[in-house]
């Protein structure tokens, strides 16, 4: 992608104590796609979002939001960011409209019909004059949602937003990114530890572990032409697909190799003449969680670090 | 800032509680005034309180205190200040006797109005209620996040909260004033006597309005110090009963920390000894050589660092909640 980015984490390190929790991560985020940010339970993606919104404040590095470094100018840079950071918690004892107003008039610009705008976005018309104590966490969500959109940011952080939302939630909380991403451009930034969930909403998945930016991969990457391949004798067909530079992986009862499609016919052939009895040939997909399994070394997602 | 202040003012509106405390405001400012009445009828059916209270006694009781007045000032080492003060009450009280004017007595409305307010206590308690929560309540419901997440720094955003508990104490202290007068008109006459002073050339009459309302001022300085306190605490510590509780205590042990240094130069730079600056109209001046520039020097001081304490910790703080 050759477009600016519009948020540049650069070397970002934040020791507490005596250990340090983010250690020299550099990450850029770019209009209109959504980058998945995963890692295990205590490996630093909170913190992480913290320093991006100004609750916590960095050791050392910094981040730019539009070529604006955010220390230098954090009004400036604050204005173009919409944020939810985990559960969005809202003034239970106002209506949802006066939490808007409230949060409204702490933006720039943001009038009275662009409020109205964005709750008919989310599809809050019926209830927000209703007092927040009375929603359902779906609604809070929403509202949330709501809040984070008011003054049209061009970035937008989420930490585990579907936390505690039911299916049909998740899915109208997905369509919902995907609309602000492609229809007015805005980089989005997702935390979450549900990877089925970033594999469905991301173009792009940043991975942390202990600290550390392990991976950044776009996802059409991980779909990348595998093949599964069922064939006996197998080590005769492994011998002769690796004579041929394919790059042959044993899986299950078969083998994966990465291959374009348009040469799948003649490998096809080449092992049929070769003696090799053909059982089977399938494109393969690694799902998220095979790839993530890889990338942190496995085993640790259910792991629980403290926070 | 307006719009902060307007966001404050409006969450502060919206809880129930602040209506609720208002309203204890409204029925404590009557129930004193109602009490006062009652003991008034009661002891003016007695003969002993009428022949104390009753017409023609006053005269007695300014002269017993023009006596203790003199002799006062013919004691040795007093300081100019006092001396010029216990001179001007001199003269007030030789116009008494000799214009025949008596001094406001508790069964006249204007005594009521002169004196600021009777129930400053329930305003002092709730403006530290509120002082307390402003900040604290925000980290419990989690709504900081929320708040700290704005592009506006957050220096900004703990002085419109700052100034909305002030704006609240002054508030408070209105409607209890308003109630009171309401309630001093609607159970006390107006009587003889007259609130005078001493210009420093002559004995005037001086405006029950214009006193009242000076002393409405120097009780909201005493609440203005502990209210930032608690706020102090509150921002320090995220806890609302702990800030308040902490405030409390020191309300009402201070005065006996006072006491118990007295001896010592320093009891007169502690808090206490100079937090109820009525004590300069009232007359009980519980140390020597307290004046009131002094004690709104201490106080300022004392405002100050509470002012930086809560602002560093809130700044710095990295919120985690």
């Amino acid at each position: 992608m050759e477009t600016k980015p519009v948020v540049e984490l650069k070397n970002l390190t934040k020791i507490i104590g005596k250990k340090k929790i983010i250690d020299d991560v550099s990450l850029s985020l770019y209009p209109g796609q959504i980058t998945g940010f995963l890692g295990p339970n205590g490996a630093g993606k909170t913190t992480t979002i913290r320093m991006l919104v100004g609750l916590m404040k960095q050791t050392q590095g910094s981040i730019f939001i539009e070529g604006q470094s955010l220390d230098e100018d954090f009004e400036e840079g604050l204005s173009k960011v919409g944020v939810i950071v985990e559960n969005p918690e809202m003034y239970k004892y106002m209506t949802g409209y006066k939490n808007l107003v409230h949060f409204s008039r702490m933006h720039k610009g943001v009038t009275k019909e662009r409020i109205m705008e964005v709750v008919t976005q989310v599809g809050m018309q019926n209830r927000i004059h209703d007092k927040v104590s009375r929603y359902s966490l779906g609604m809070r969500q929403r509202l949330g949602l709501a809040q984070a959109l008011l003054h049209k940011p061009k970035f937008l952080i989420l930490d585990e937003p579907t936390n505690g939302l039911d299916p049909a939630g998740i899915r109208e909380f997905r369509e919902h990114l995907r609309v602000i991403a492609d229809k007015e451009g805005v980089a989005v930034f997702v935390s979450s530890h549900m990877l089925s969930e970033i594999e469905l909403m991301c173009d792009r998945v940043a991975v942390i572990q202990n600290g550390r930016l392990v991976e950044v991969r776009d996802m059409q990457q991980l779909y990348d032409s595998h093949y599964y391949l069922e064939a006996f004798p197998t080590d005769v067909a492994k011998a002769l697909l690796t004579a041929d530079g394919f790059q042959v992986e044993d899986y299950k009862e078969g083998f994966v190799i990465k291959a374009e499609k348009t040469k799948i016919p003649g490998l096809i052939q080449q092992l049929t003449t070769g003696e090799v009895q053909v059982f089977a040939v399938q494109p393969h997909r690694q799902t998220l969680e095979d790839q993530f399994l890889e990338m942190t070394g496995g085993g640790q997602i259910a792991e629980s670090h403290t926070k | 800032m307006l719009n902060l202040i307007r966001n404050e003012w409006m969450k502060l509106w919206s809880k129930k509680g602040t209506w609720v405390m208002t309203g204890l405001i409204i029925i404590a400012a009557i129930g004193v005034m109602g009490m006062m009445k009652w003991v008034n009828d009661f002891s003016s059916m007695g003969e002993v309180d009428a022949e104390i209270l009753g017409q023609g006694n006053w005269e007695q009781v300014i002269k017993e205190e023009l006596e203790m007045t003199t002799a006062t000032l013919e004691q040795k080492g007093l300081k100019a200040e006092e001396k010029k003060q216990l001179e001007g009450n001199k003269k007030v009280l030789e116009y008494r006797l000799s214009h025949s004017i008596e001094p406001l007595v508790d069964n006249d409305r204007n005594f009521f109005i002169a004196s600021g307010s009777t129930s400053s206590l329930f305003v002092l308690l709730m403006t530290v209620i509120v002082a307390a929560g402003i900040v604290a309540a925000e980290f419990s419901q989690g709504t900081i996040k929320m708040l700290l997440t704005r592009p506006i720094k957050r220096w900004k955003i703990l002085t419109s909260k700052y100034l909305t508990v002030l704006l609240f104490g002054f508030v408070l202290m209105i409607i209890d004033f308003i109630v009171m007068t309401i309630s001093a008109y609607m159970f006390f006459p107006v009587g003889a006597g007259k609130e005078l002073i001493w210009n420093g050339k002559e004995v005037v009459e001086a405006s029950v309005w214009g006193h009242g309302l000076y002393m409405l001022l120097l009780e909201f300085g005493g609440i203005i110090i502990l209210a930032t306190f608690a706020f102090m605490v509150g921002t320090i510590f995220r806890s609302n009963g702990m800030a308040v509780g902490l405030s409390l205590f020191i309300y009402f042990t201070g005065p006996i920390v006072v006491l118990q240094l007295q001896r010592y130069e320093i009891a007169k730079y502690l808090l206490f000894a100079n937090s109820d600056l009525t004590m300069y109209e009232t007359g009980y001046i519980p140390l020597e050589g307290l004046t009131l520039p002094f004690s709104l020097a201490v106080l300022a001081v004392y405002l100050v660092i509470f002012l930086v304490i809560s602002f560093t910790s809130f700044i710095k703080r990295d919120i985690t909640a």
